[in-house]
């Protein structure tokens, strides 16, 4: 199952710091989706080739399928902006207009969100927040989280298969309690694997008066290096831009 | 020889009325010994373990009497943190003991927690990881592995902890054979660097060899013990009569031709014809049965190594596997995946994911109308579990609502009935009764049982589908 944060070591590509990650995304939804400094050539040029990045980061971690996928819808809608855009009217213009809007401005955030999930361990994640000083009143119980969504997701598959075949479906007779019959054993395998996971987890030590350790390792590297550069790239086109040093 | 572990006197209740209560038991474990402990369901096996690792009295809460005192240390007034680095613990249920989604993080957890220097964490799970050779397991996620790498990711957890006493729940309910053998080969290198290990079990074939002593209790007392060698030399008539089970029943097993085979006198009222049965994942041919029949009102055991393709068989027959193009001929009718669910019926290892409604008859009634309301209360009657018809289905047992389970499919209407692993964790009392109501539903139902468990196929099924790598 690939879902939120279950990063395998050897499909995760190209090692980035989860740091590096929040600040490309912070950044494209600054300048992609927020279309600041879009007056500037100089800042639309650094912000397509930002785009570019979500595709390459999930083309190192060998989906290469999903990645040419975006990087052709990308590409072409970009292009429709530069050219179709200025010439259409009407129908036509609201109807390319919303298009582009939608892809160009949000498809780059939304990849570069999809990589992140699946390429950041929750051990990486904990770590970054650990250095980022937030609270472990926060980070435990996001932990937590993220440790119990892909438990709830697989429960609720299951779940699923089994009233498909009692043919309990919406629409069928028993519409009325879908929601009812589907909760009810969700719940109840819910509370027990918590249940035998606190357990699990008391038995390991979880609670110690003494101070935690942690060997996940996280930090800057040349390849975060690089990004960032590009990252930071746009900030200062458009600062040099508002200043009049570069058009 | 010195005391691991010692209980005096000890009686125990839950106060949630779970099952299991102890009263009066005394057990000492010496160091360094591999103690099994066996009973039917409920006889206080798996809460002698929790006294061990400290979840009685610190998680489960009940009255408690008498004196636990584990590595010299009373575990009522020890913090069961305090106790995480003596004792070390596997479980049953190899979906709910993990913290990490990462196998390495999952490893360390234990070590971090205890608060030891990150370069000792990293050596240690090193020296770990190479004495148990899961190199291949590091790095990766919880979820994408099998539950056999799930319990030596567990087993690593404990290890890496450096416990002096190791503590099995039931470790092996959800593995098949393969996975059984390497956990042997772990339990026995801890059992040669000296580690005190105490097995409650269900299973015991596996622990031939592997224990010193055998604890056998009876309704929350230790009524018999044997040693090792003295428990593994009873005959089966014996272990039957102590309500165990078999010893040797899963040798031999597997050593069968593969394809259908009857194993025992059937009259023969036709046939199901499977066609087309093969299906892939991607590029890997999961399933190449082409075509089979199976005789209709046939309890049939479905046998193979992990990875046989025996669950995309399943999913399969009751269609539930999406993109699947084969066909049930039955009755002179020819089915694709979507009428197969209608008259296939899946009883899932976990049971709780398919029992929706407040009550056992609501439950069973769910897909029928209310003209069947007799009929209802008529299987449920045959089924055994009429006095239970207004409790919640999951107040009940195990058994039980594997019982309700089929009672609904019944009803239903349901003419195939496949079950999963149905005896997993069931004690001796439990897998007998399963097997005489499959047998007894010969005239309403066609059954195939993917399992492991060569009791219950002796006992209840005439047939035989051993498939090995998708194929027969």
């Amino acid at each position: 199952m690939t879902g939120i944060f279950t990063a395998d070591a050897e499909n995760r590509g190209l090692v980035l710091d989860p740091r590096t990650k929040l600040a490309v995304m912070i950044t494209l939804v600054v300048f992609a989706l927020g279309n600041t400094g879009s007056d500037i050539a100089a800042v639309r040029y650094a912000t397509i080739a930002l785009c570019a990045l979500p595709m390459v980061l999930l083309f190192t971690a060998k989906k290469y399928k999903k990645s040419a996928a975006a990087g052709l819808i990308y590409g072409l809608m970009k292009a429709a902006e530069i050219l179709l855009v200025p010439k259409a009217s009407g129908a036509v213009l609201s109807l390319i207009g919303v298009c582009c809007l939608v892809f160009v401005r949000l498809l780059p955030g939304l990849i570069m969100g999809a990589y992140m999930l699946s390429a950041t361990t929750v051990s990486e994640f904990i770590a970054a927040m650990h250095r980022m000083h937030v609270p472990v009143q926060i980070t435990i119980p996001m932990s937590v989280m993220f440790r119990f969504f892909p438990t709830v997701l697989e429960e609720f598959s299951a779940i699923n298969t089994a009233m498909k075949m009692r043919e309990i479906r919406i629409g069928g007779r028993n519409s009325g309690k879908f929601i009812e019959y589907r909760l009810v054993p969700l719940m109840v395998c819910s509370v027990n694997i918590g249940g035998e996971l606190s357990a699990a987890a008391l038995t390991r030590g979880l609670g110690t008066k003494v101070k935690r350790t942690n060997i996940c390792k996280i930090g800057f590297h040349i390849q975060d290096a690089a990004v960032l550069v590009l990252t930071a790239a746009p900030y200062v086109l458009w600062i040099l831009g508002l200043t009049g040093v570069v058009k | 020889m010195k005391t691991a572990a010692k209980l005096s006197n000890v009686t125990f209740t839950y106060s949630n009325g779970e099952g299991g209560a102890l009263s009066g038991v005394d057990l000492e474990i010496g160091r360094g010994e591999c103690v099994l402990l066996c009973g039917c369901s409920g006889c206080g096996k798996t809460t002698v373990t929790r006294l061990i690792n400290g979840l009685i009295p610190h998680y489960y809460e009940g009255s408690l009497e008498g004196e636990a005192v584990v590595s010299g240390r009373n575990v009522s007034d020890t913090p069961i943190e305090d106790l995480a680095g003596v004792v070390g613990s596997v479980f049953q249920n190899p979906r709910s003991q993990f913290f990490c989604v990462d196998t390495t993080a999952e490893i360390a957890f234990g070590c971090e927690n205890m608060g030891l220097p990150e370069d000792e964490v990293i050596g240690r799970i090193n020296k770990t990881v190479a004495d148990m050779k899961i190199e291949k397991l590091m790095g990766r996620s919880i979820f994408n592995l099998s539950g056999g790498e799930k319990q030596k990711i567990a087993c690593a957890g404990a290890a890496a902890m450096l416990p002096e006493i190791f503590v099995l729940d039931e470790p092996t309910s959800n593995l098949d054979l393969d996975a059984i053998d390497e956990l042997r080969d772990i339990i026995a290198d801890w059992k040669n660097s000296g580690k005190t290990i105490v097995i409650a079990e269900h299973r015991l074939g596996w622990l031939r060899g592997l224990c010193d002593r055998v604890i056998f209790m009876e309704e929350g007392r230790i009524s018999r013990e044997f040693t090792g060698e003295a428990f593994f030399s009873l005959g089966a008539d014996t272990l039957c009569s102590m309500g165990l089970r078999g010893i040797g029943a899963e040798q031999g097993y597997l050593e069968s031709e593969t394809g259908l085979h009857a194993i025992k006198p059937f009259e023969h009222r036709g046939e199901i014809a499977l066609e087309n049965f093969s299906y892939s994942y991607g590029a890997h041919k999961a399933l190449e049965l082409g075509s089979l029949s199976i005789p209709i009102g046939s309890v049939t055991a479905v046998l193979g190594h992990n990875g046989a393709g025996k669950s995309t068989f399943a999913r399969c027959l009751c269609g539930l596997q999406k993109g699947f193009k084969g066909r049930v001929v039955m009755d002179g009718r020819s089915l694709r995946s979507r009428e197969m669910r209608r008259l296939s019926y899946m009883v899932m290892q976990d049971v709780n994911h398919q029992l929706f409604a407040d009550t056992v008859i609501e439950e069973a009634m769910l897909g029928a109308d209310d003209s069947q309301l007799d009929r209802a209360l008529e299987i449920l009657e045959k089924l055994g579990i009429a006095q239970y018809k207004d409790r919640h289905p999951m107040s009940l047992s195990g058994g039980q609502k594997q019982r309700v389970a089929i009672a609904s499919a019944m009803l239903a209407g349901k003419k195939l009935l496949v079950l999963d692993e149905p005896t997993s964790g069931l004690d001796f009392g439990s897998m007998e009764r399963t097997a005489e109501l499959l047998r007894s539903l010969e005239k309403d139902m066609t059954v195939l049982i993917v399992t492991h468990d060569a009791q219950l196929t002796e006992r209840c099924c005439t047939h035989v589908l051993h498939l090995e790598n998708g194929r027969i």
